[in-house]
């Protein structure tokens, strides 16, 4: 069985896996971080489980832990350090997790968006969210709380 | 859902290291891996059962954008965010960007690469498309160390089908250097932002000094016998001063005589509807490029 040595959230793991686990499951079952969702379970449009692979937003439910080999992987537990990152803080004062499912693959997605363009009009917010379904269909309360994590990321008051 | 079982993965440097552990497998057992985000959508649901995957991630020689005395290189693994903020590939090249920059979602941006899609051609697919419109031409090499050029119109068969052997690798897309005063665009319209292409239209001109058309190269996504040309509409602008007459004229025939087809997301009336004004909007950008 092939080895696999990569950094998740700042720990070095290695791993003996099977060739099929799915990178997702490496995360959810051996390392047991659960934040990592499964929503859609095999399409890839659902974006629940979306992690950052070497500062990169992508879909873990498409890559095996095989192809993880060598690289750096954030999940949602790396995201925050001792305090919620802006955009976490914003989430919560907009009521924006309803349910919480795809909380964590909209972090993910949004932190990489927002660090690819610091200063989104709300088209681009939506369209960057695009990979990310929340079936709760609140998407205004996103889209607001991810304009509000910008507008003070950049230290905007 | 997850994969069947796998025996065995690589992951190798160079075209050279991929090619000879192709070799090493029987035919048609391995398959390369690219970014993965149509490939492992087949493999989890089963569709595909690869023995063996050659993961093309570490290959170097296989990325990036060269662009040479206007001649234009796309290495096969190079992504789709790579060439959606590519800020050199406007004007003749203005329907890769168009393109890549629609594929999907960010996430799928992010991991998707060119290669992958001309060779997994799906049947309503952007990539594909944008290369035919503008004359690209893929680079293959094989385990017998033969390479061969094909282009995109002898490349593309059909939905899931090409031209590439299951002995050959996709090394890159090439475009010569295009003639002054070309421009390309591509657009689509699908369910959602950014989906799946219901119809996607690509157009390439070129005009000369007096601004008369001298080529034109339409493609259609979206039909269900996949990407391929309009030649009812590139025979009305060639010649043309590119005017808004006659675009209308030249997708209006293209619209008229498209096989199109009714499915869930669209009519056939529909379909033909998104060919005459997609095709209007994308031949107008494309001809503001080549003025530009």
């Amino acid at each position: 069985m092939p080895v696999v040595k990569l950094t998740v959230n700042g720990t070095r793991y290695e791993e003996e896996v099977p060739e099929r686990l799915l990178l997702v499951d490496f995360l959810r079952e051996r390392l047991a971080l659960t934040g990592t969702h499964v929503g859609c379970t095999f399409e890839g449009v659902c974006g629940a489980c979306t992690i950052h692979l070497d500062g990169e937003a992508v879909k873990s439910c498409l890559m095996l832990a095989v192809q993880a080999d060598g690289h750096e992987i954030t999940t949602i537990e790396g995201l925050a350090g001792d305090t919620l990152t802006p955009l976490q803080a914003a989430f919560r004062e907009h009521h924006s997790l309803q349910c919480g499912f795809c909380t964590p693959g909209i972090l993910m997605n949004m932190s990489d968006f927002l660090r690819e363009n610091p200063d989104p009009s709300e088209d681009e917010i939506r369209r960057g969210l695009v990979g990310n379904l929340c079936r709760c269909t609140g998407y205004v309360h996103i889209v607001r709380a991810v304009k509000d994590a910008a507008r003070r990321m950049r230290g905007e008051a | 859902m997850f994969p069947a079982r796998i025996e065995h993965y690589a992951r190798p440097r160079t075209v050279a290291e991929a090619l000879a552990a192709l070799s090493r497998c029987e035919p048609g057992e391995a398959i390369f891996l690219a970014g993965g985000q149509s490939a492992m959508q087949a493999i989890k649901s089963r569709m595909l059962r690869p023995q063996a995957l050659v993961d093309l991630q570490a290959v170097a020689e296989l990325k990036g954008i060269t662009l040479t005395g206007g001649a234009l290189t796309i290495g096969a693994m190079t992504r789709y965010a790579d060439i959606a903020r590519d800020a050199r590939l406007g004007g003749a090249f203005g329907a890769l960007t168009d393109a890549a920059s629609h594929v999907g979602d960010r996430q799928v941006r992010n991991r998707g690469t060119i290669g992958g899609s001309v060779c997994w051609n799906y049947v309503a697919a952007c990539t594909p498309t944008a290369v035919l419109a503008t004359g690209g031409r893929m680079n293959l090499g094989a385990t017998s160390g033969a390479t061969r050029s094909l282009a995109a119109d002898d490349f593309l068969l059909g939905p899931l089908e090409t031209a590439r052997q299951d002995d050959e690798l996709l090394l890159s897309v090439s475009w010569d250097a295009p003639a002054a005063r070309t421009g390309s665009a591509y657009a689509k319209w699908g369910l959602v932002t950014d989906a799946l292409p219901v119809i996607g239209v690509g157009v390439s001109v070129t005009q000369d000094a007096s601004g008369k058309c001298v080529q034109a190269r339409v493609a259609l996504a979206g039909l269900a016998g996949g990407a391929q040309r309009g030649p009812a509409a590139e025979v009305l602008l060639m010649g043309s001063a590119g005017d808004a007459a006659t675009i209308d004229a030249a997708f209006a025939a293209l619209a008229a005589e498209a096989d199109t087809h009714s499915d869930l997301s669209a009519d056939a009336d529909y379909r033909r509807q998104l060919i005459q004004s997609l095709g209007r909007e994308v031949a107008q950008r494309a001809f503001d490029r080549a003025r530009a």
